[in-house]
């Protein structure tokens, strides 16, 4: 530091550098000699000028970085189409950062930070993004349905709830109603696979109610509602889906599946057929019209029936239902000629008595004992299943059978 | 019979005043406010407060500009860039910015706080404009091209040489143009930082020093007219986007005290490398000054090959760390390379502020603490951006060494009153643990590097006053009453040792008299007269046990001795005080 100088004129100390006093008028050149008032006029102006230089450069600066912005954020799309999320995420905060406060930018954003192969981490990135959108505009049904797309992904049922609600209720920008019910539908799937069934079964149920004429919706609908709801409802949509488009699969192997349910083997096995026919690939429709033939095939109590066809059923069905019983005990080490309590010792000592009379030609004379050997088959189907688990092939058929003459069904 | 009309015809178009005239009468308007019929001085002090606040937001808009401009095209337009430019960019922008400093603008190297101390404490106010303009050049090349220095120290020291420059200009007082200085600083501050309160209460806590209501006025309104127009230009959002805070479980303070002891431990760190850096380079011989920005730029162009997030001012990493977009480790690491590289930034005499540096540090000390909590006891905790939030108001603590403005900066930065329990605590430690072991505050060390002696802030607030009751003494005389004879009073005083006698009267009011004075007036004439028709009609001065020795002096003149009463009454004397009394128990209070 150089030594401190007093100035002559005016008393004060010169600062650092300065040759002469900066206070004094006399060494300040043109504007020490104007007036204040003059010179508040030219700070005025001057002020003036600043703000229109000021404008005109953070204008410019601005357009050159929506420049960059736009170009980022078309290069995260073109990314993103091409499957490389990394780098779409990297353009789109790129894109970000010059435009921070582009709300459809945050969006893409978050919606790539969810995008499945991103570590855990990026969820809680993309919900941030998502609140802070949500806290501009709480109606945005886009940005509701992420969150609760992101609520879904943690099992976080309230939260998912809530935003899907939000989804549902809240603003779109274009198909509103198409929108919402499609956001409805995810609400319901992922209330289902929570296991939240009466809830899934009240979003349903109001979903039924305004369904478009659409076989698709109407028969995924009525497949969904088929879940938790049981058929009849079920039923109604994929009519109507069927009245819209005759031959839909889906529709088809869904009335199947109904029919099947409600034990009604015939028009099970009639629709399922069409399905099938229509739709080859249907395999699960496929294999219960397998299941729909086996019974119809192995009923003794069919309407239509001879005697003598009605009596070789019952027989064969007691064959069967006595090897099931056989492979059962064997399964559970059960003997099944020594006396005992086990319903599996009750039923063969039964099955013993009726084994001798099972035979067509007495059972094609008695009704009253194909009757009996019919429940023995029924009771021997039951208690095997419930002794050693679900029955395949024909015993499936028979323990269909038997529930539907139980009046109970799958 | 038609009426003539009433009014002259108004023209429709009515002439526009001719520019001259408008000028003219503008200019006659001025004068006269100015000459003192309406407008005093004190009230072209505000006027001119609100100017500078104009002036300095405008220049801290295109300063910011300035900055981001340098930077996209310094580094190009991409989150990342390619290794060479990591290196090249800092290298080159260090060797430019060394040649301007030294060169052209000496002045702009060096804390823009301390100068502007400097200026008001030591220069009148003064600050050349040509550091205004060399503070914008050097710093704006020096942020952009990625050292790691902030833009708020630097907008400071701009608001108050425009301050300077104006208060000059229109010749103000020379008490007013060496208080127009941090005018101007607070004005640049809040507009850097689009935070006037936190603004305000910077340049109080740590430039003023008070709060000196003629100037806080000013104060108040030239930050508010800066950030005014930083956000008319800049727009209105906050630097960063604020998480939701809630304090989950009452334990989580623990977290936030842990957050204060880290916080004030890395403040340590950070000044202790900087004192002990800075000296030494400044020793070196003059050319190394061309190379040490350079180096510096080098240096941290290395650290960028791994953590760009370091480079430049960082308030777009701040705001990912408060969105968790970082782990724990890698904020642990962030925080720790950005100690190193501001210190290598700053010790190189780069031009730039240390504000925005504070605040990346704290912030992912912060996160980095919160994201701890949160993977060992995740019941425990919410959002690490809450801890980033505290982080950086806890580092503002422990650093700057400013309490009272990293409260309000948090507060007002977050709009979340709700925390500012845990930012209290985490302040409170990290500051008490930098006191602690750090005796002189950054920017007092500074100044002294400098050998500057500037009036420290900290330790004027931390002055032990020294009151009347530290000092009094019990009268040893008779309290005499103004009612009593001449006669019998005069014998009251000669029997006591006090030189000046008190007297008292049933208003409460004490009066004083030297015995000599008594002895002199004690003629046989008036020897039946009351003291009343004796003693000066003006009461005694009287101080009370709680007032500082200052105001007792003050009191005091050239009187003897002076009464100290009661507060809550004021016919009990609590005893005397006197001058020798005074300095001694000034000589006592600095023992």
């Amino acid at each position: 530091m150089e030594p401190e100088r007093q100035c002559a004129r005016c008393g004060r100390k010169i600062p650092w550098g300065q040759e002469k006093c900066p206070f004094c008028p006399g060494h300040g050149g043109y504007f020490w000699s104007l007036r204040r008032d003059t010179f508040l006029l030219i700070i005025l102006v001057l002020l003036i000028f600043m703000f229109v230089v000021t404008g005109f450069v953070v204008r410019i600066y601005r357009d050159v970085e929506q420049g960059y912005a736009e170009e980022w954020y078309t290069r995260g799309e073109e990314d993103l189409r091409a499957g490389r999320t990394a780098a779409a995420l990297a353009d789109f905060r790129a894109a970000l950062s010059y435009s921070h406060d582009n709300q459809q930018y945050q969006l893409r954003l978050a919606q790539a930070l969810m995008a499945p192969g991103n570590p855990p981490a990026s969820g809680a990135e993309a919900r941030t993004y998502l609140l802070n959108l949500l806290d501009r505009e709480p109606g945005n049904a886009t940005v509701n349905l992420e969150l609760a797309r992101l609520a879904a992904r943690d099992q976080d049922v309230p939260d998912a709830q809530r935003f899907y609600h939000g989804a549902i209720y809240g603003q779109w920008d274009d198909d509103p109603v198409a929108r919402r019910r499609a956001a409805r539908l995810e609400l319901v799937e992922f209330l289902l696979d929570a296991g939240h069934k009466d809830s899934a079964r009240a979003e349903l149920i109001a979903l039924a109610a305004d369904l478009p004429p659409d076989p698709v919706l109407q028969t995924k609908v009525g497949t969904l509602l088929m879940q938790v709801k049981g058929c009849d409802d079920a039923l109604k949509l994929f009519r109507q889906a069927l009245l819209e488009e005759p031959n839909y699969p889906a529709a088809l192997a869904g009335s199947g599946e109904c029919h099947f349910q409600n034990g009604n083997y015939a028009q099970a096995a009639r629709y399922l057929a069409r399905a099938v026919q229509q739709d080859p690939q249907l395999t699960e429709a496929a294999a219960m019209l397998d299941k729909a033939q086996a019974v119809l095939n192995l009923d003794p109590f069919s309407r239509h029936l001879g005697n003598m066809e009605r009596a070789r059923r019952a027989a064969g069905d007691f064959t069967a239902a006595l090897t099931r019983l056989q492979s059962c005990a064997a399964q559970r080490g059960i003997d099944l000629k020594a006396a005992g309590i086990d319903p599996l010792q009750t039923l063969s000592l039964q099955a013993a008595a009726l084994e001798p009379r099972a035979q067509p030609q007495y059972l094609s004379r008695d009704s009253e004992l194909l009757s009996q050997v019919m429940d023995v088959v029924f009771e021997i189907e039951q208690t095997t299943a419930h002794a050693c688990g679900e029955p395949q092939g024909e015993d499936e058929a028979l323990w269909l059978l038997a529930r539907e003459q139980g009046g109970t069904h799958p | 019979m038609n009426a003539a009309p009433l009014t002259p015809p108004v023209s429709p178009n009515p002439p526009l005043p001719s520019a001259p005239g408008f000028w003219a009468g503008l200019r006659k308007r001025l004068a006269w406010m100015q000459e003192g019929e309406q407008l005093k001085e004190a009230q072209l002090f505000l006027l001119l407060a609100m100017i500078i606040g104009l002036f300095s937001g405008l220049s801290v808009v295109l300063f910011r500009v300035a900055i981001d401009w340098t930077k996209l095209l310094a580094f190009g337009s991409g989150l990342t860039s390619p290794w060479t430019r990591l290196l090249l960019v800092p290298t080159v922008g260090g060797l430019v910015v060394a040649y301007l400093v030294i060169r052209f603008f000496p002045r702009a190297r060096g804390s823009g706080v301390n100068q502007t101390k400097a200026a008001v404490y030591i220069y009148d106010g003064y600050i050349p404009f040509n550091t205004v303009i060399g503070k914008f050049i050097t710093c704006a090349l020096a942020i952009g091209t990625g050292q790691s220095l902030g833009p708020e120290d630097p907008s400071l020291q701009m608001g108050a040489g425009i301050a300077s420059a104006l208060g000059r200009r229109l010749r103000f007082s020379r008490e007013k143009v060496r208080l127009i200085a941090p005018v101007g600083a607070a004005a640049g501050l809040a507009a850097a930082f689009n935070a006037p309160i936190s603004a305000v209460l910077f340049v109080i806590e740590e430039v003023i020093g008070n709060w000196n209501a003629g100037v806080l006025g000013a104060i108040v309104l030239s930050a508010v007219s800066s950030v005014i127009v930083s956000r008319w230009f800049l727009g209105d959002q906050a630097l960063f986007r604020i998480p939701v805070y809630h304090l989950v479980h009452p334990a989580e303070l623990l977290a936030y005290a842990a957050l204060g002891a880290a916080g004030g431990i890395s403040s340590l760190a950070f000044v202790k490398l900087i004192a002990y850096a800075r000296p030494r380079l400044k020793a070196l011989p003059r050319w190394t000054q061309y190379f040490q920005p350079a180096l510096a730029g080098l240096i941290i162009g290395v650290i960028g090959l791994w953590f760009p997030q370091v480079m430049g001012a960082g308030y777009g990493y701040i705001d990912q760390a408060m969105h968790d977009q970082f782990t724990w480790q890698i904020l642990a690491m962030l925080a720790m390379f950005k100690i190193l590289s501001t210190s290598v930034s700053f010790v190189s005499g780069t031009p730039g502020g240390m504000f925005a540096p504070t605040l990346f540090i704290g912030a992912m000390l912060g996160a980095a603490v919160g994201g701890i909590e949160h993977h060992f006891f995740p019941w425990l905790s919410g959002g690490v951006g809450a801890y980033a939030l505290v982080g950086m108001g806890t580092l503002f603590a422990g650093f700057l060494r400013v309490p009272l403005t990293s409260v309000f900066m948090v507060l007002e930065v977050s709009g979340n009153y709700s925390i500012i329990l845990p930012v209290m605590i985490s302040n409170t430690i990290a500051y008490l643990i930098s006191r602690q072991y750090q005796q002189t505050s950054l920017f007092d060390l500074l100044s002294r590097q400098d050998g500057m002696d500037l009036p420290s802030m900290e330790e004027r607030r931390e002055e032990v006053s020294v009151h009347v009751e530290d000092a009094m003494r019990e009268y040893q005389g008779t309290v005499l009453n103004i009612e009593d004879p001449l006669r019998w009073a005069l014998g009251r005083a000669e029997a006591s040792v006090e030189i000046f006698v008190i007297v008292e009267d049933d208003a409460g009011k004490w009066y004083g008299i030297r015995k000599d004075e008594l002895h002199r007036l004690a003629t046989p004439i008036r020897a039946g007269m009351t003291l009343r028709s004796l003693l000066p009609p003006e009461p005694l001065p009287h101080v009370h046990p709680d007032h500082v020795l200052e105001e007792a002096l003050r009191r005091l003149g050239d009187l003897p001795l002076l009464p100290v009463v009661n507060r809550a009454n004021f016919r009990k004397l609590e005893g005397v005080v006197g001058l020798q009394e005074i300095l001694q128990a000034y000589r006592h209070a600095h023992q």
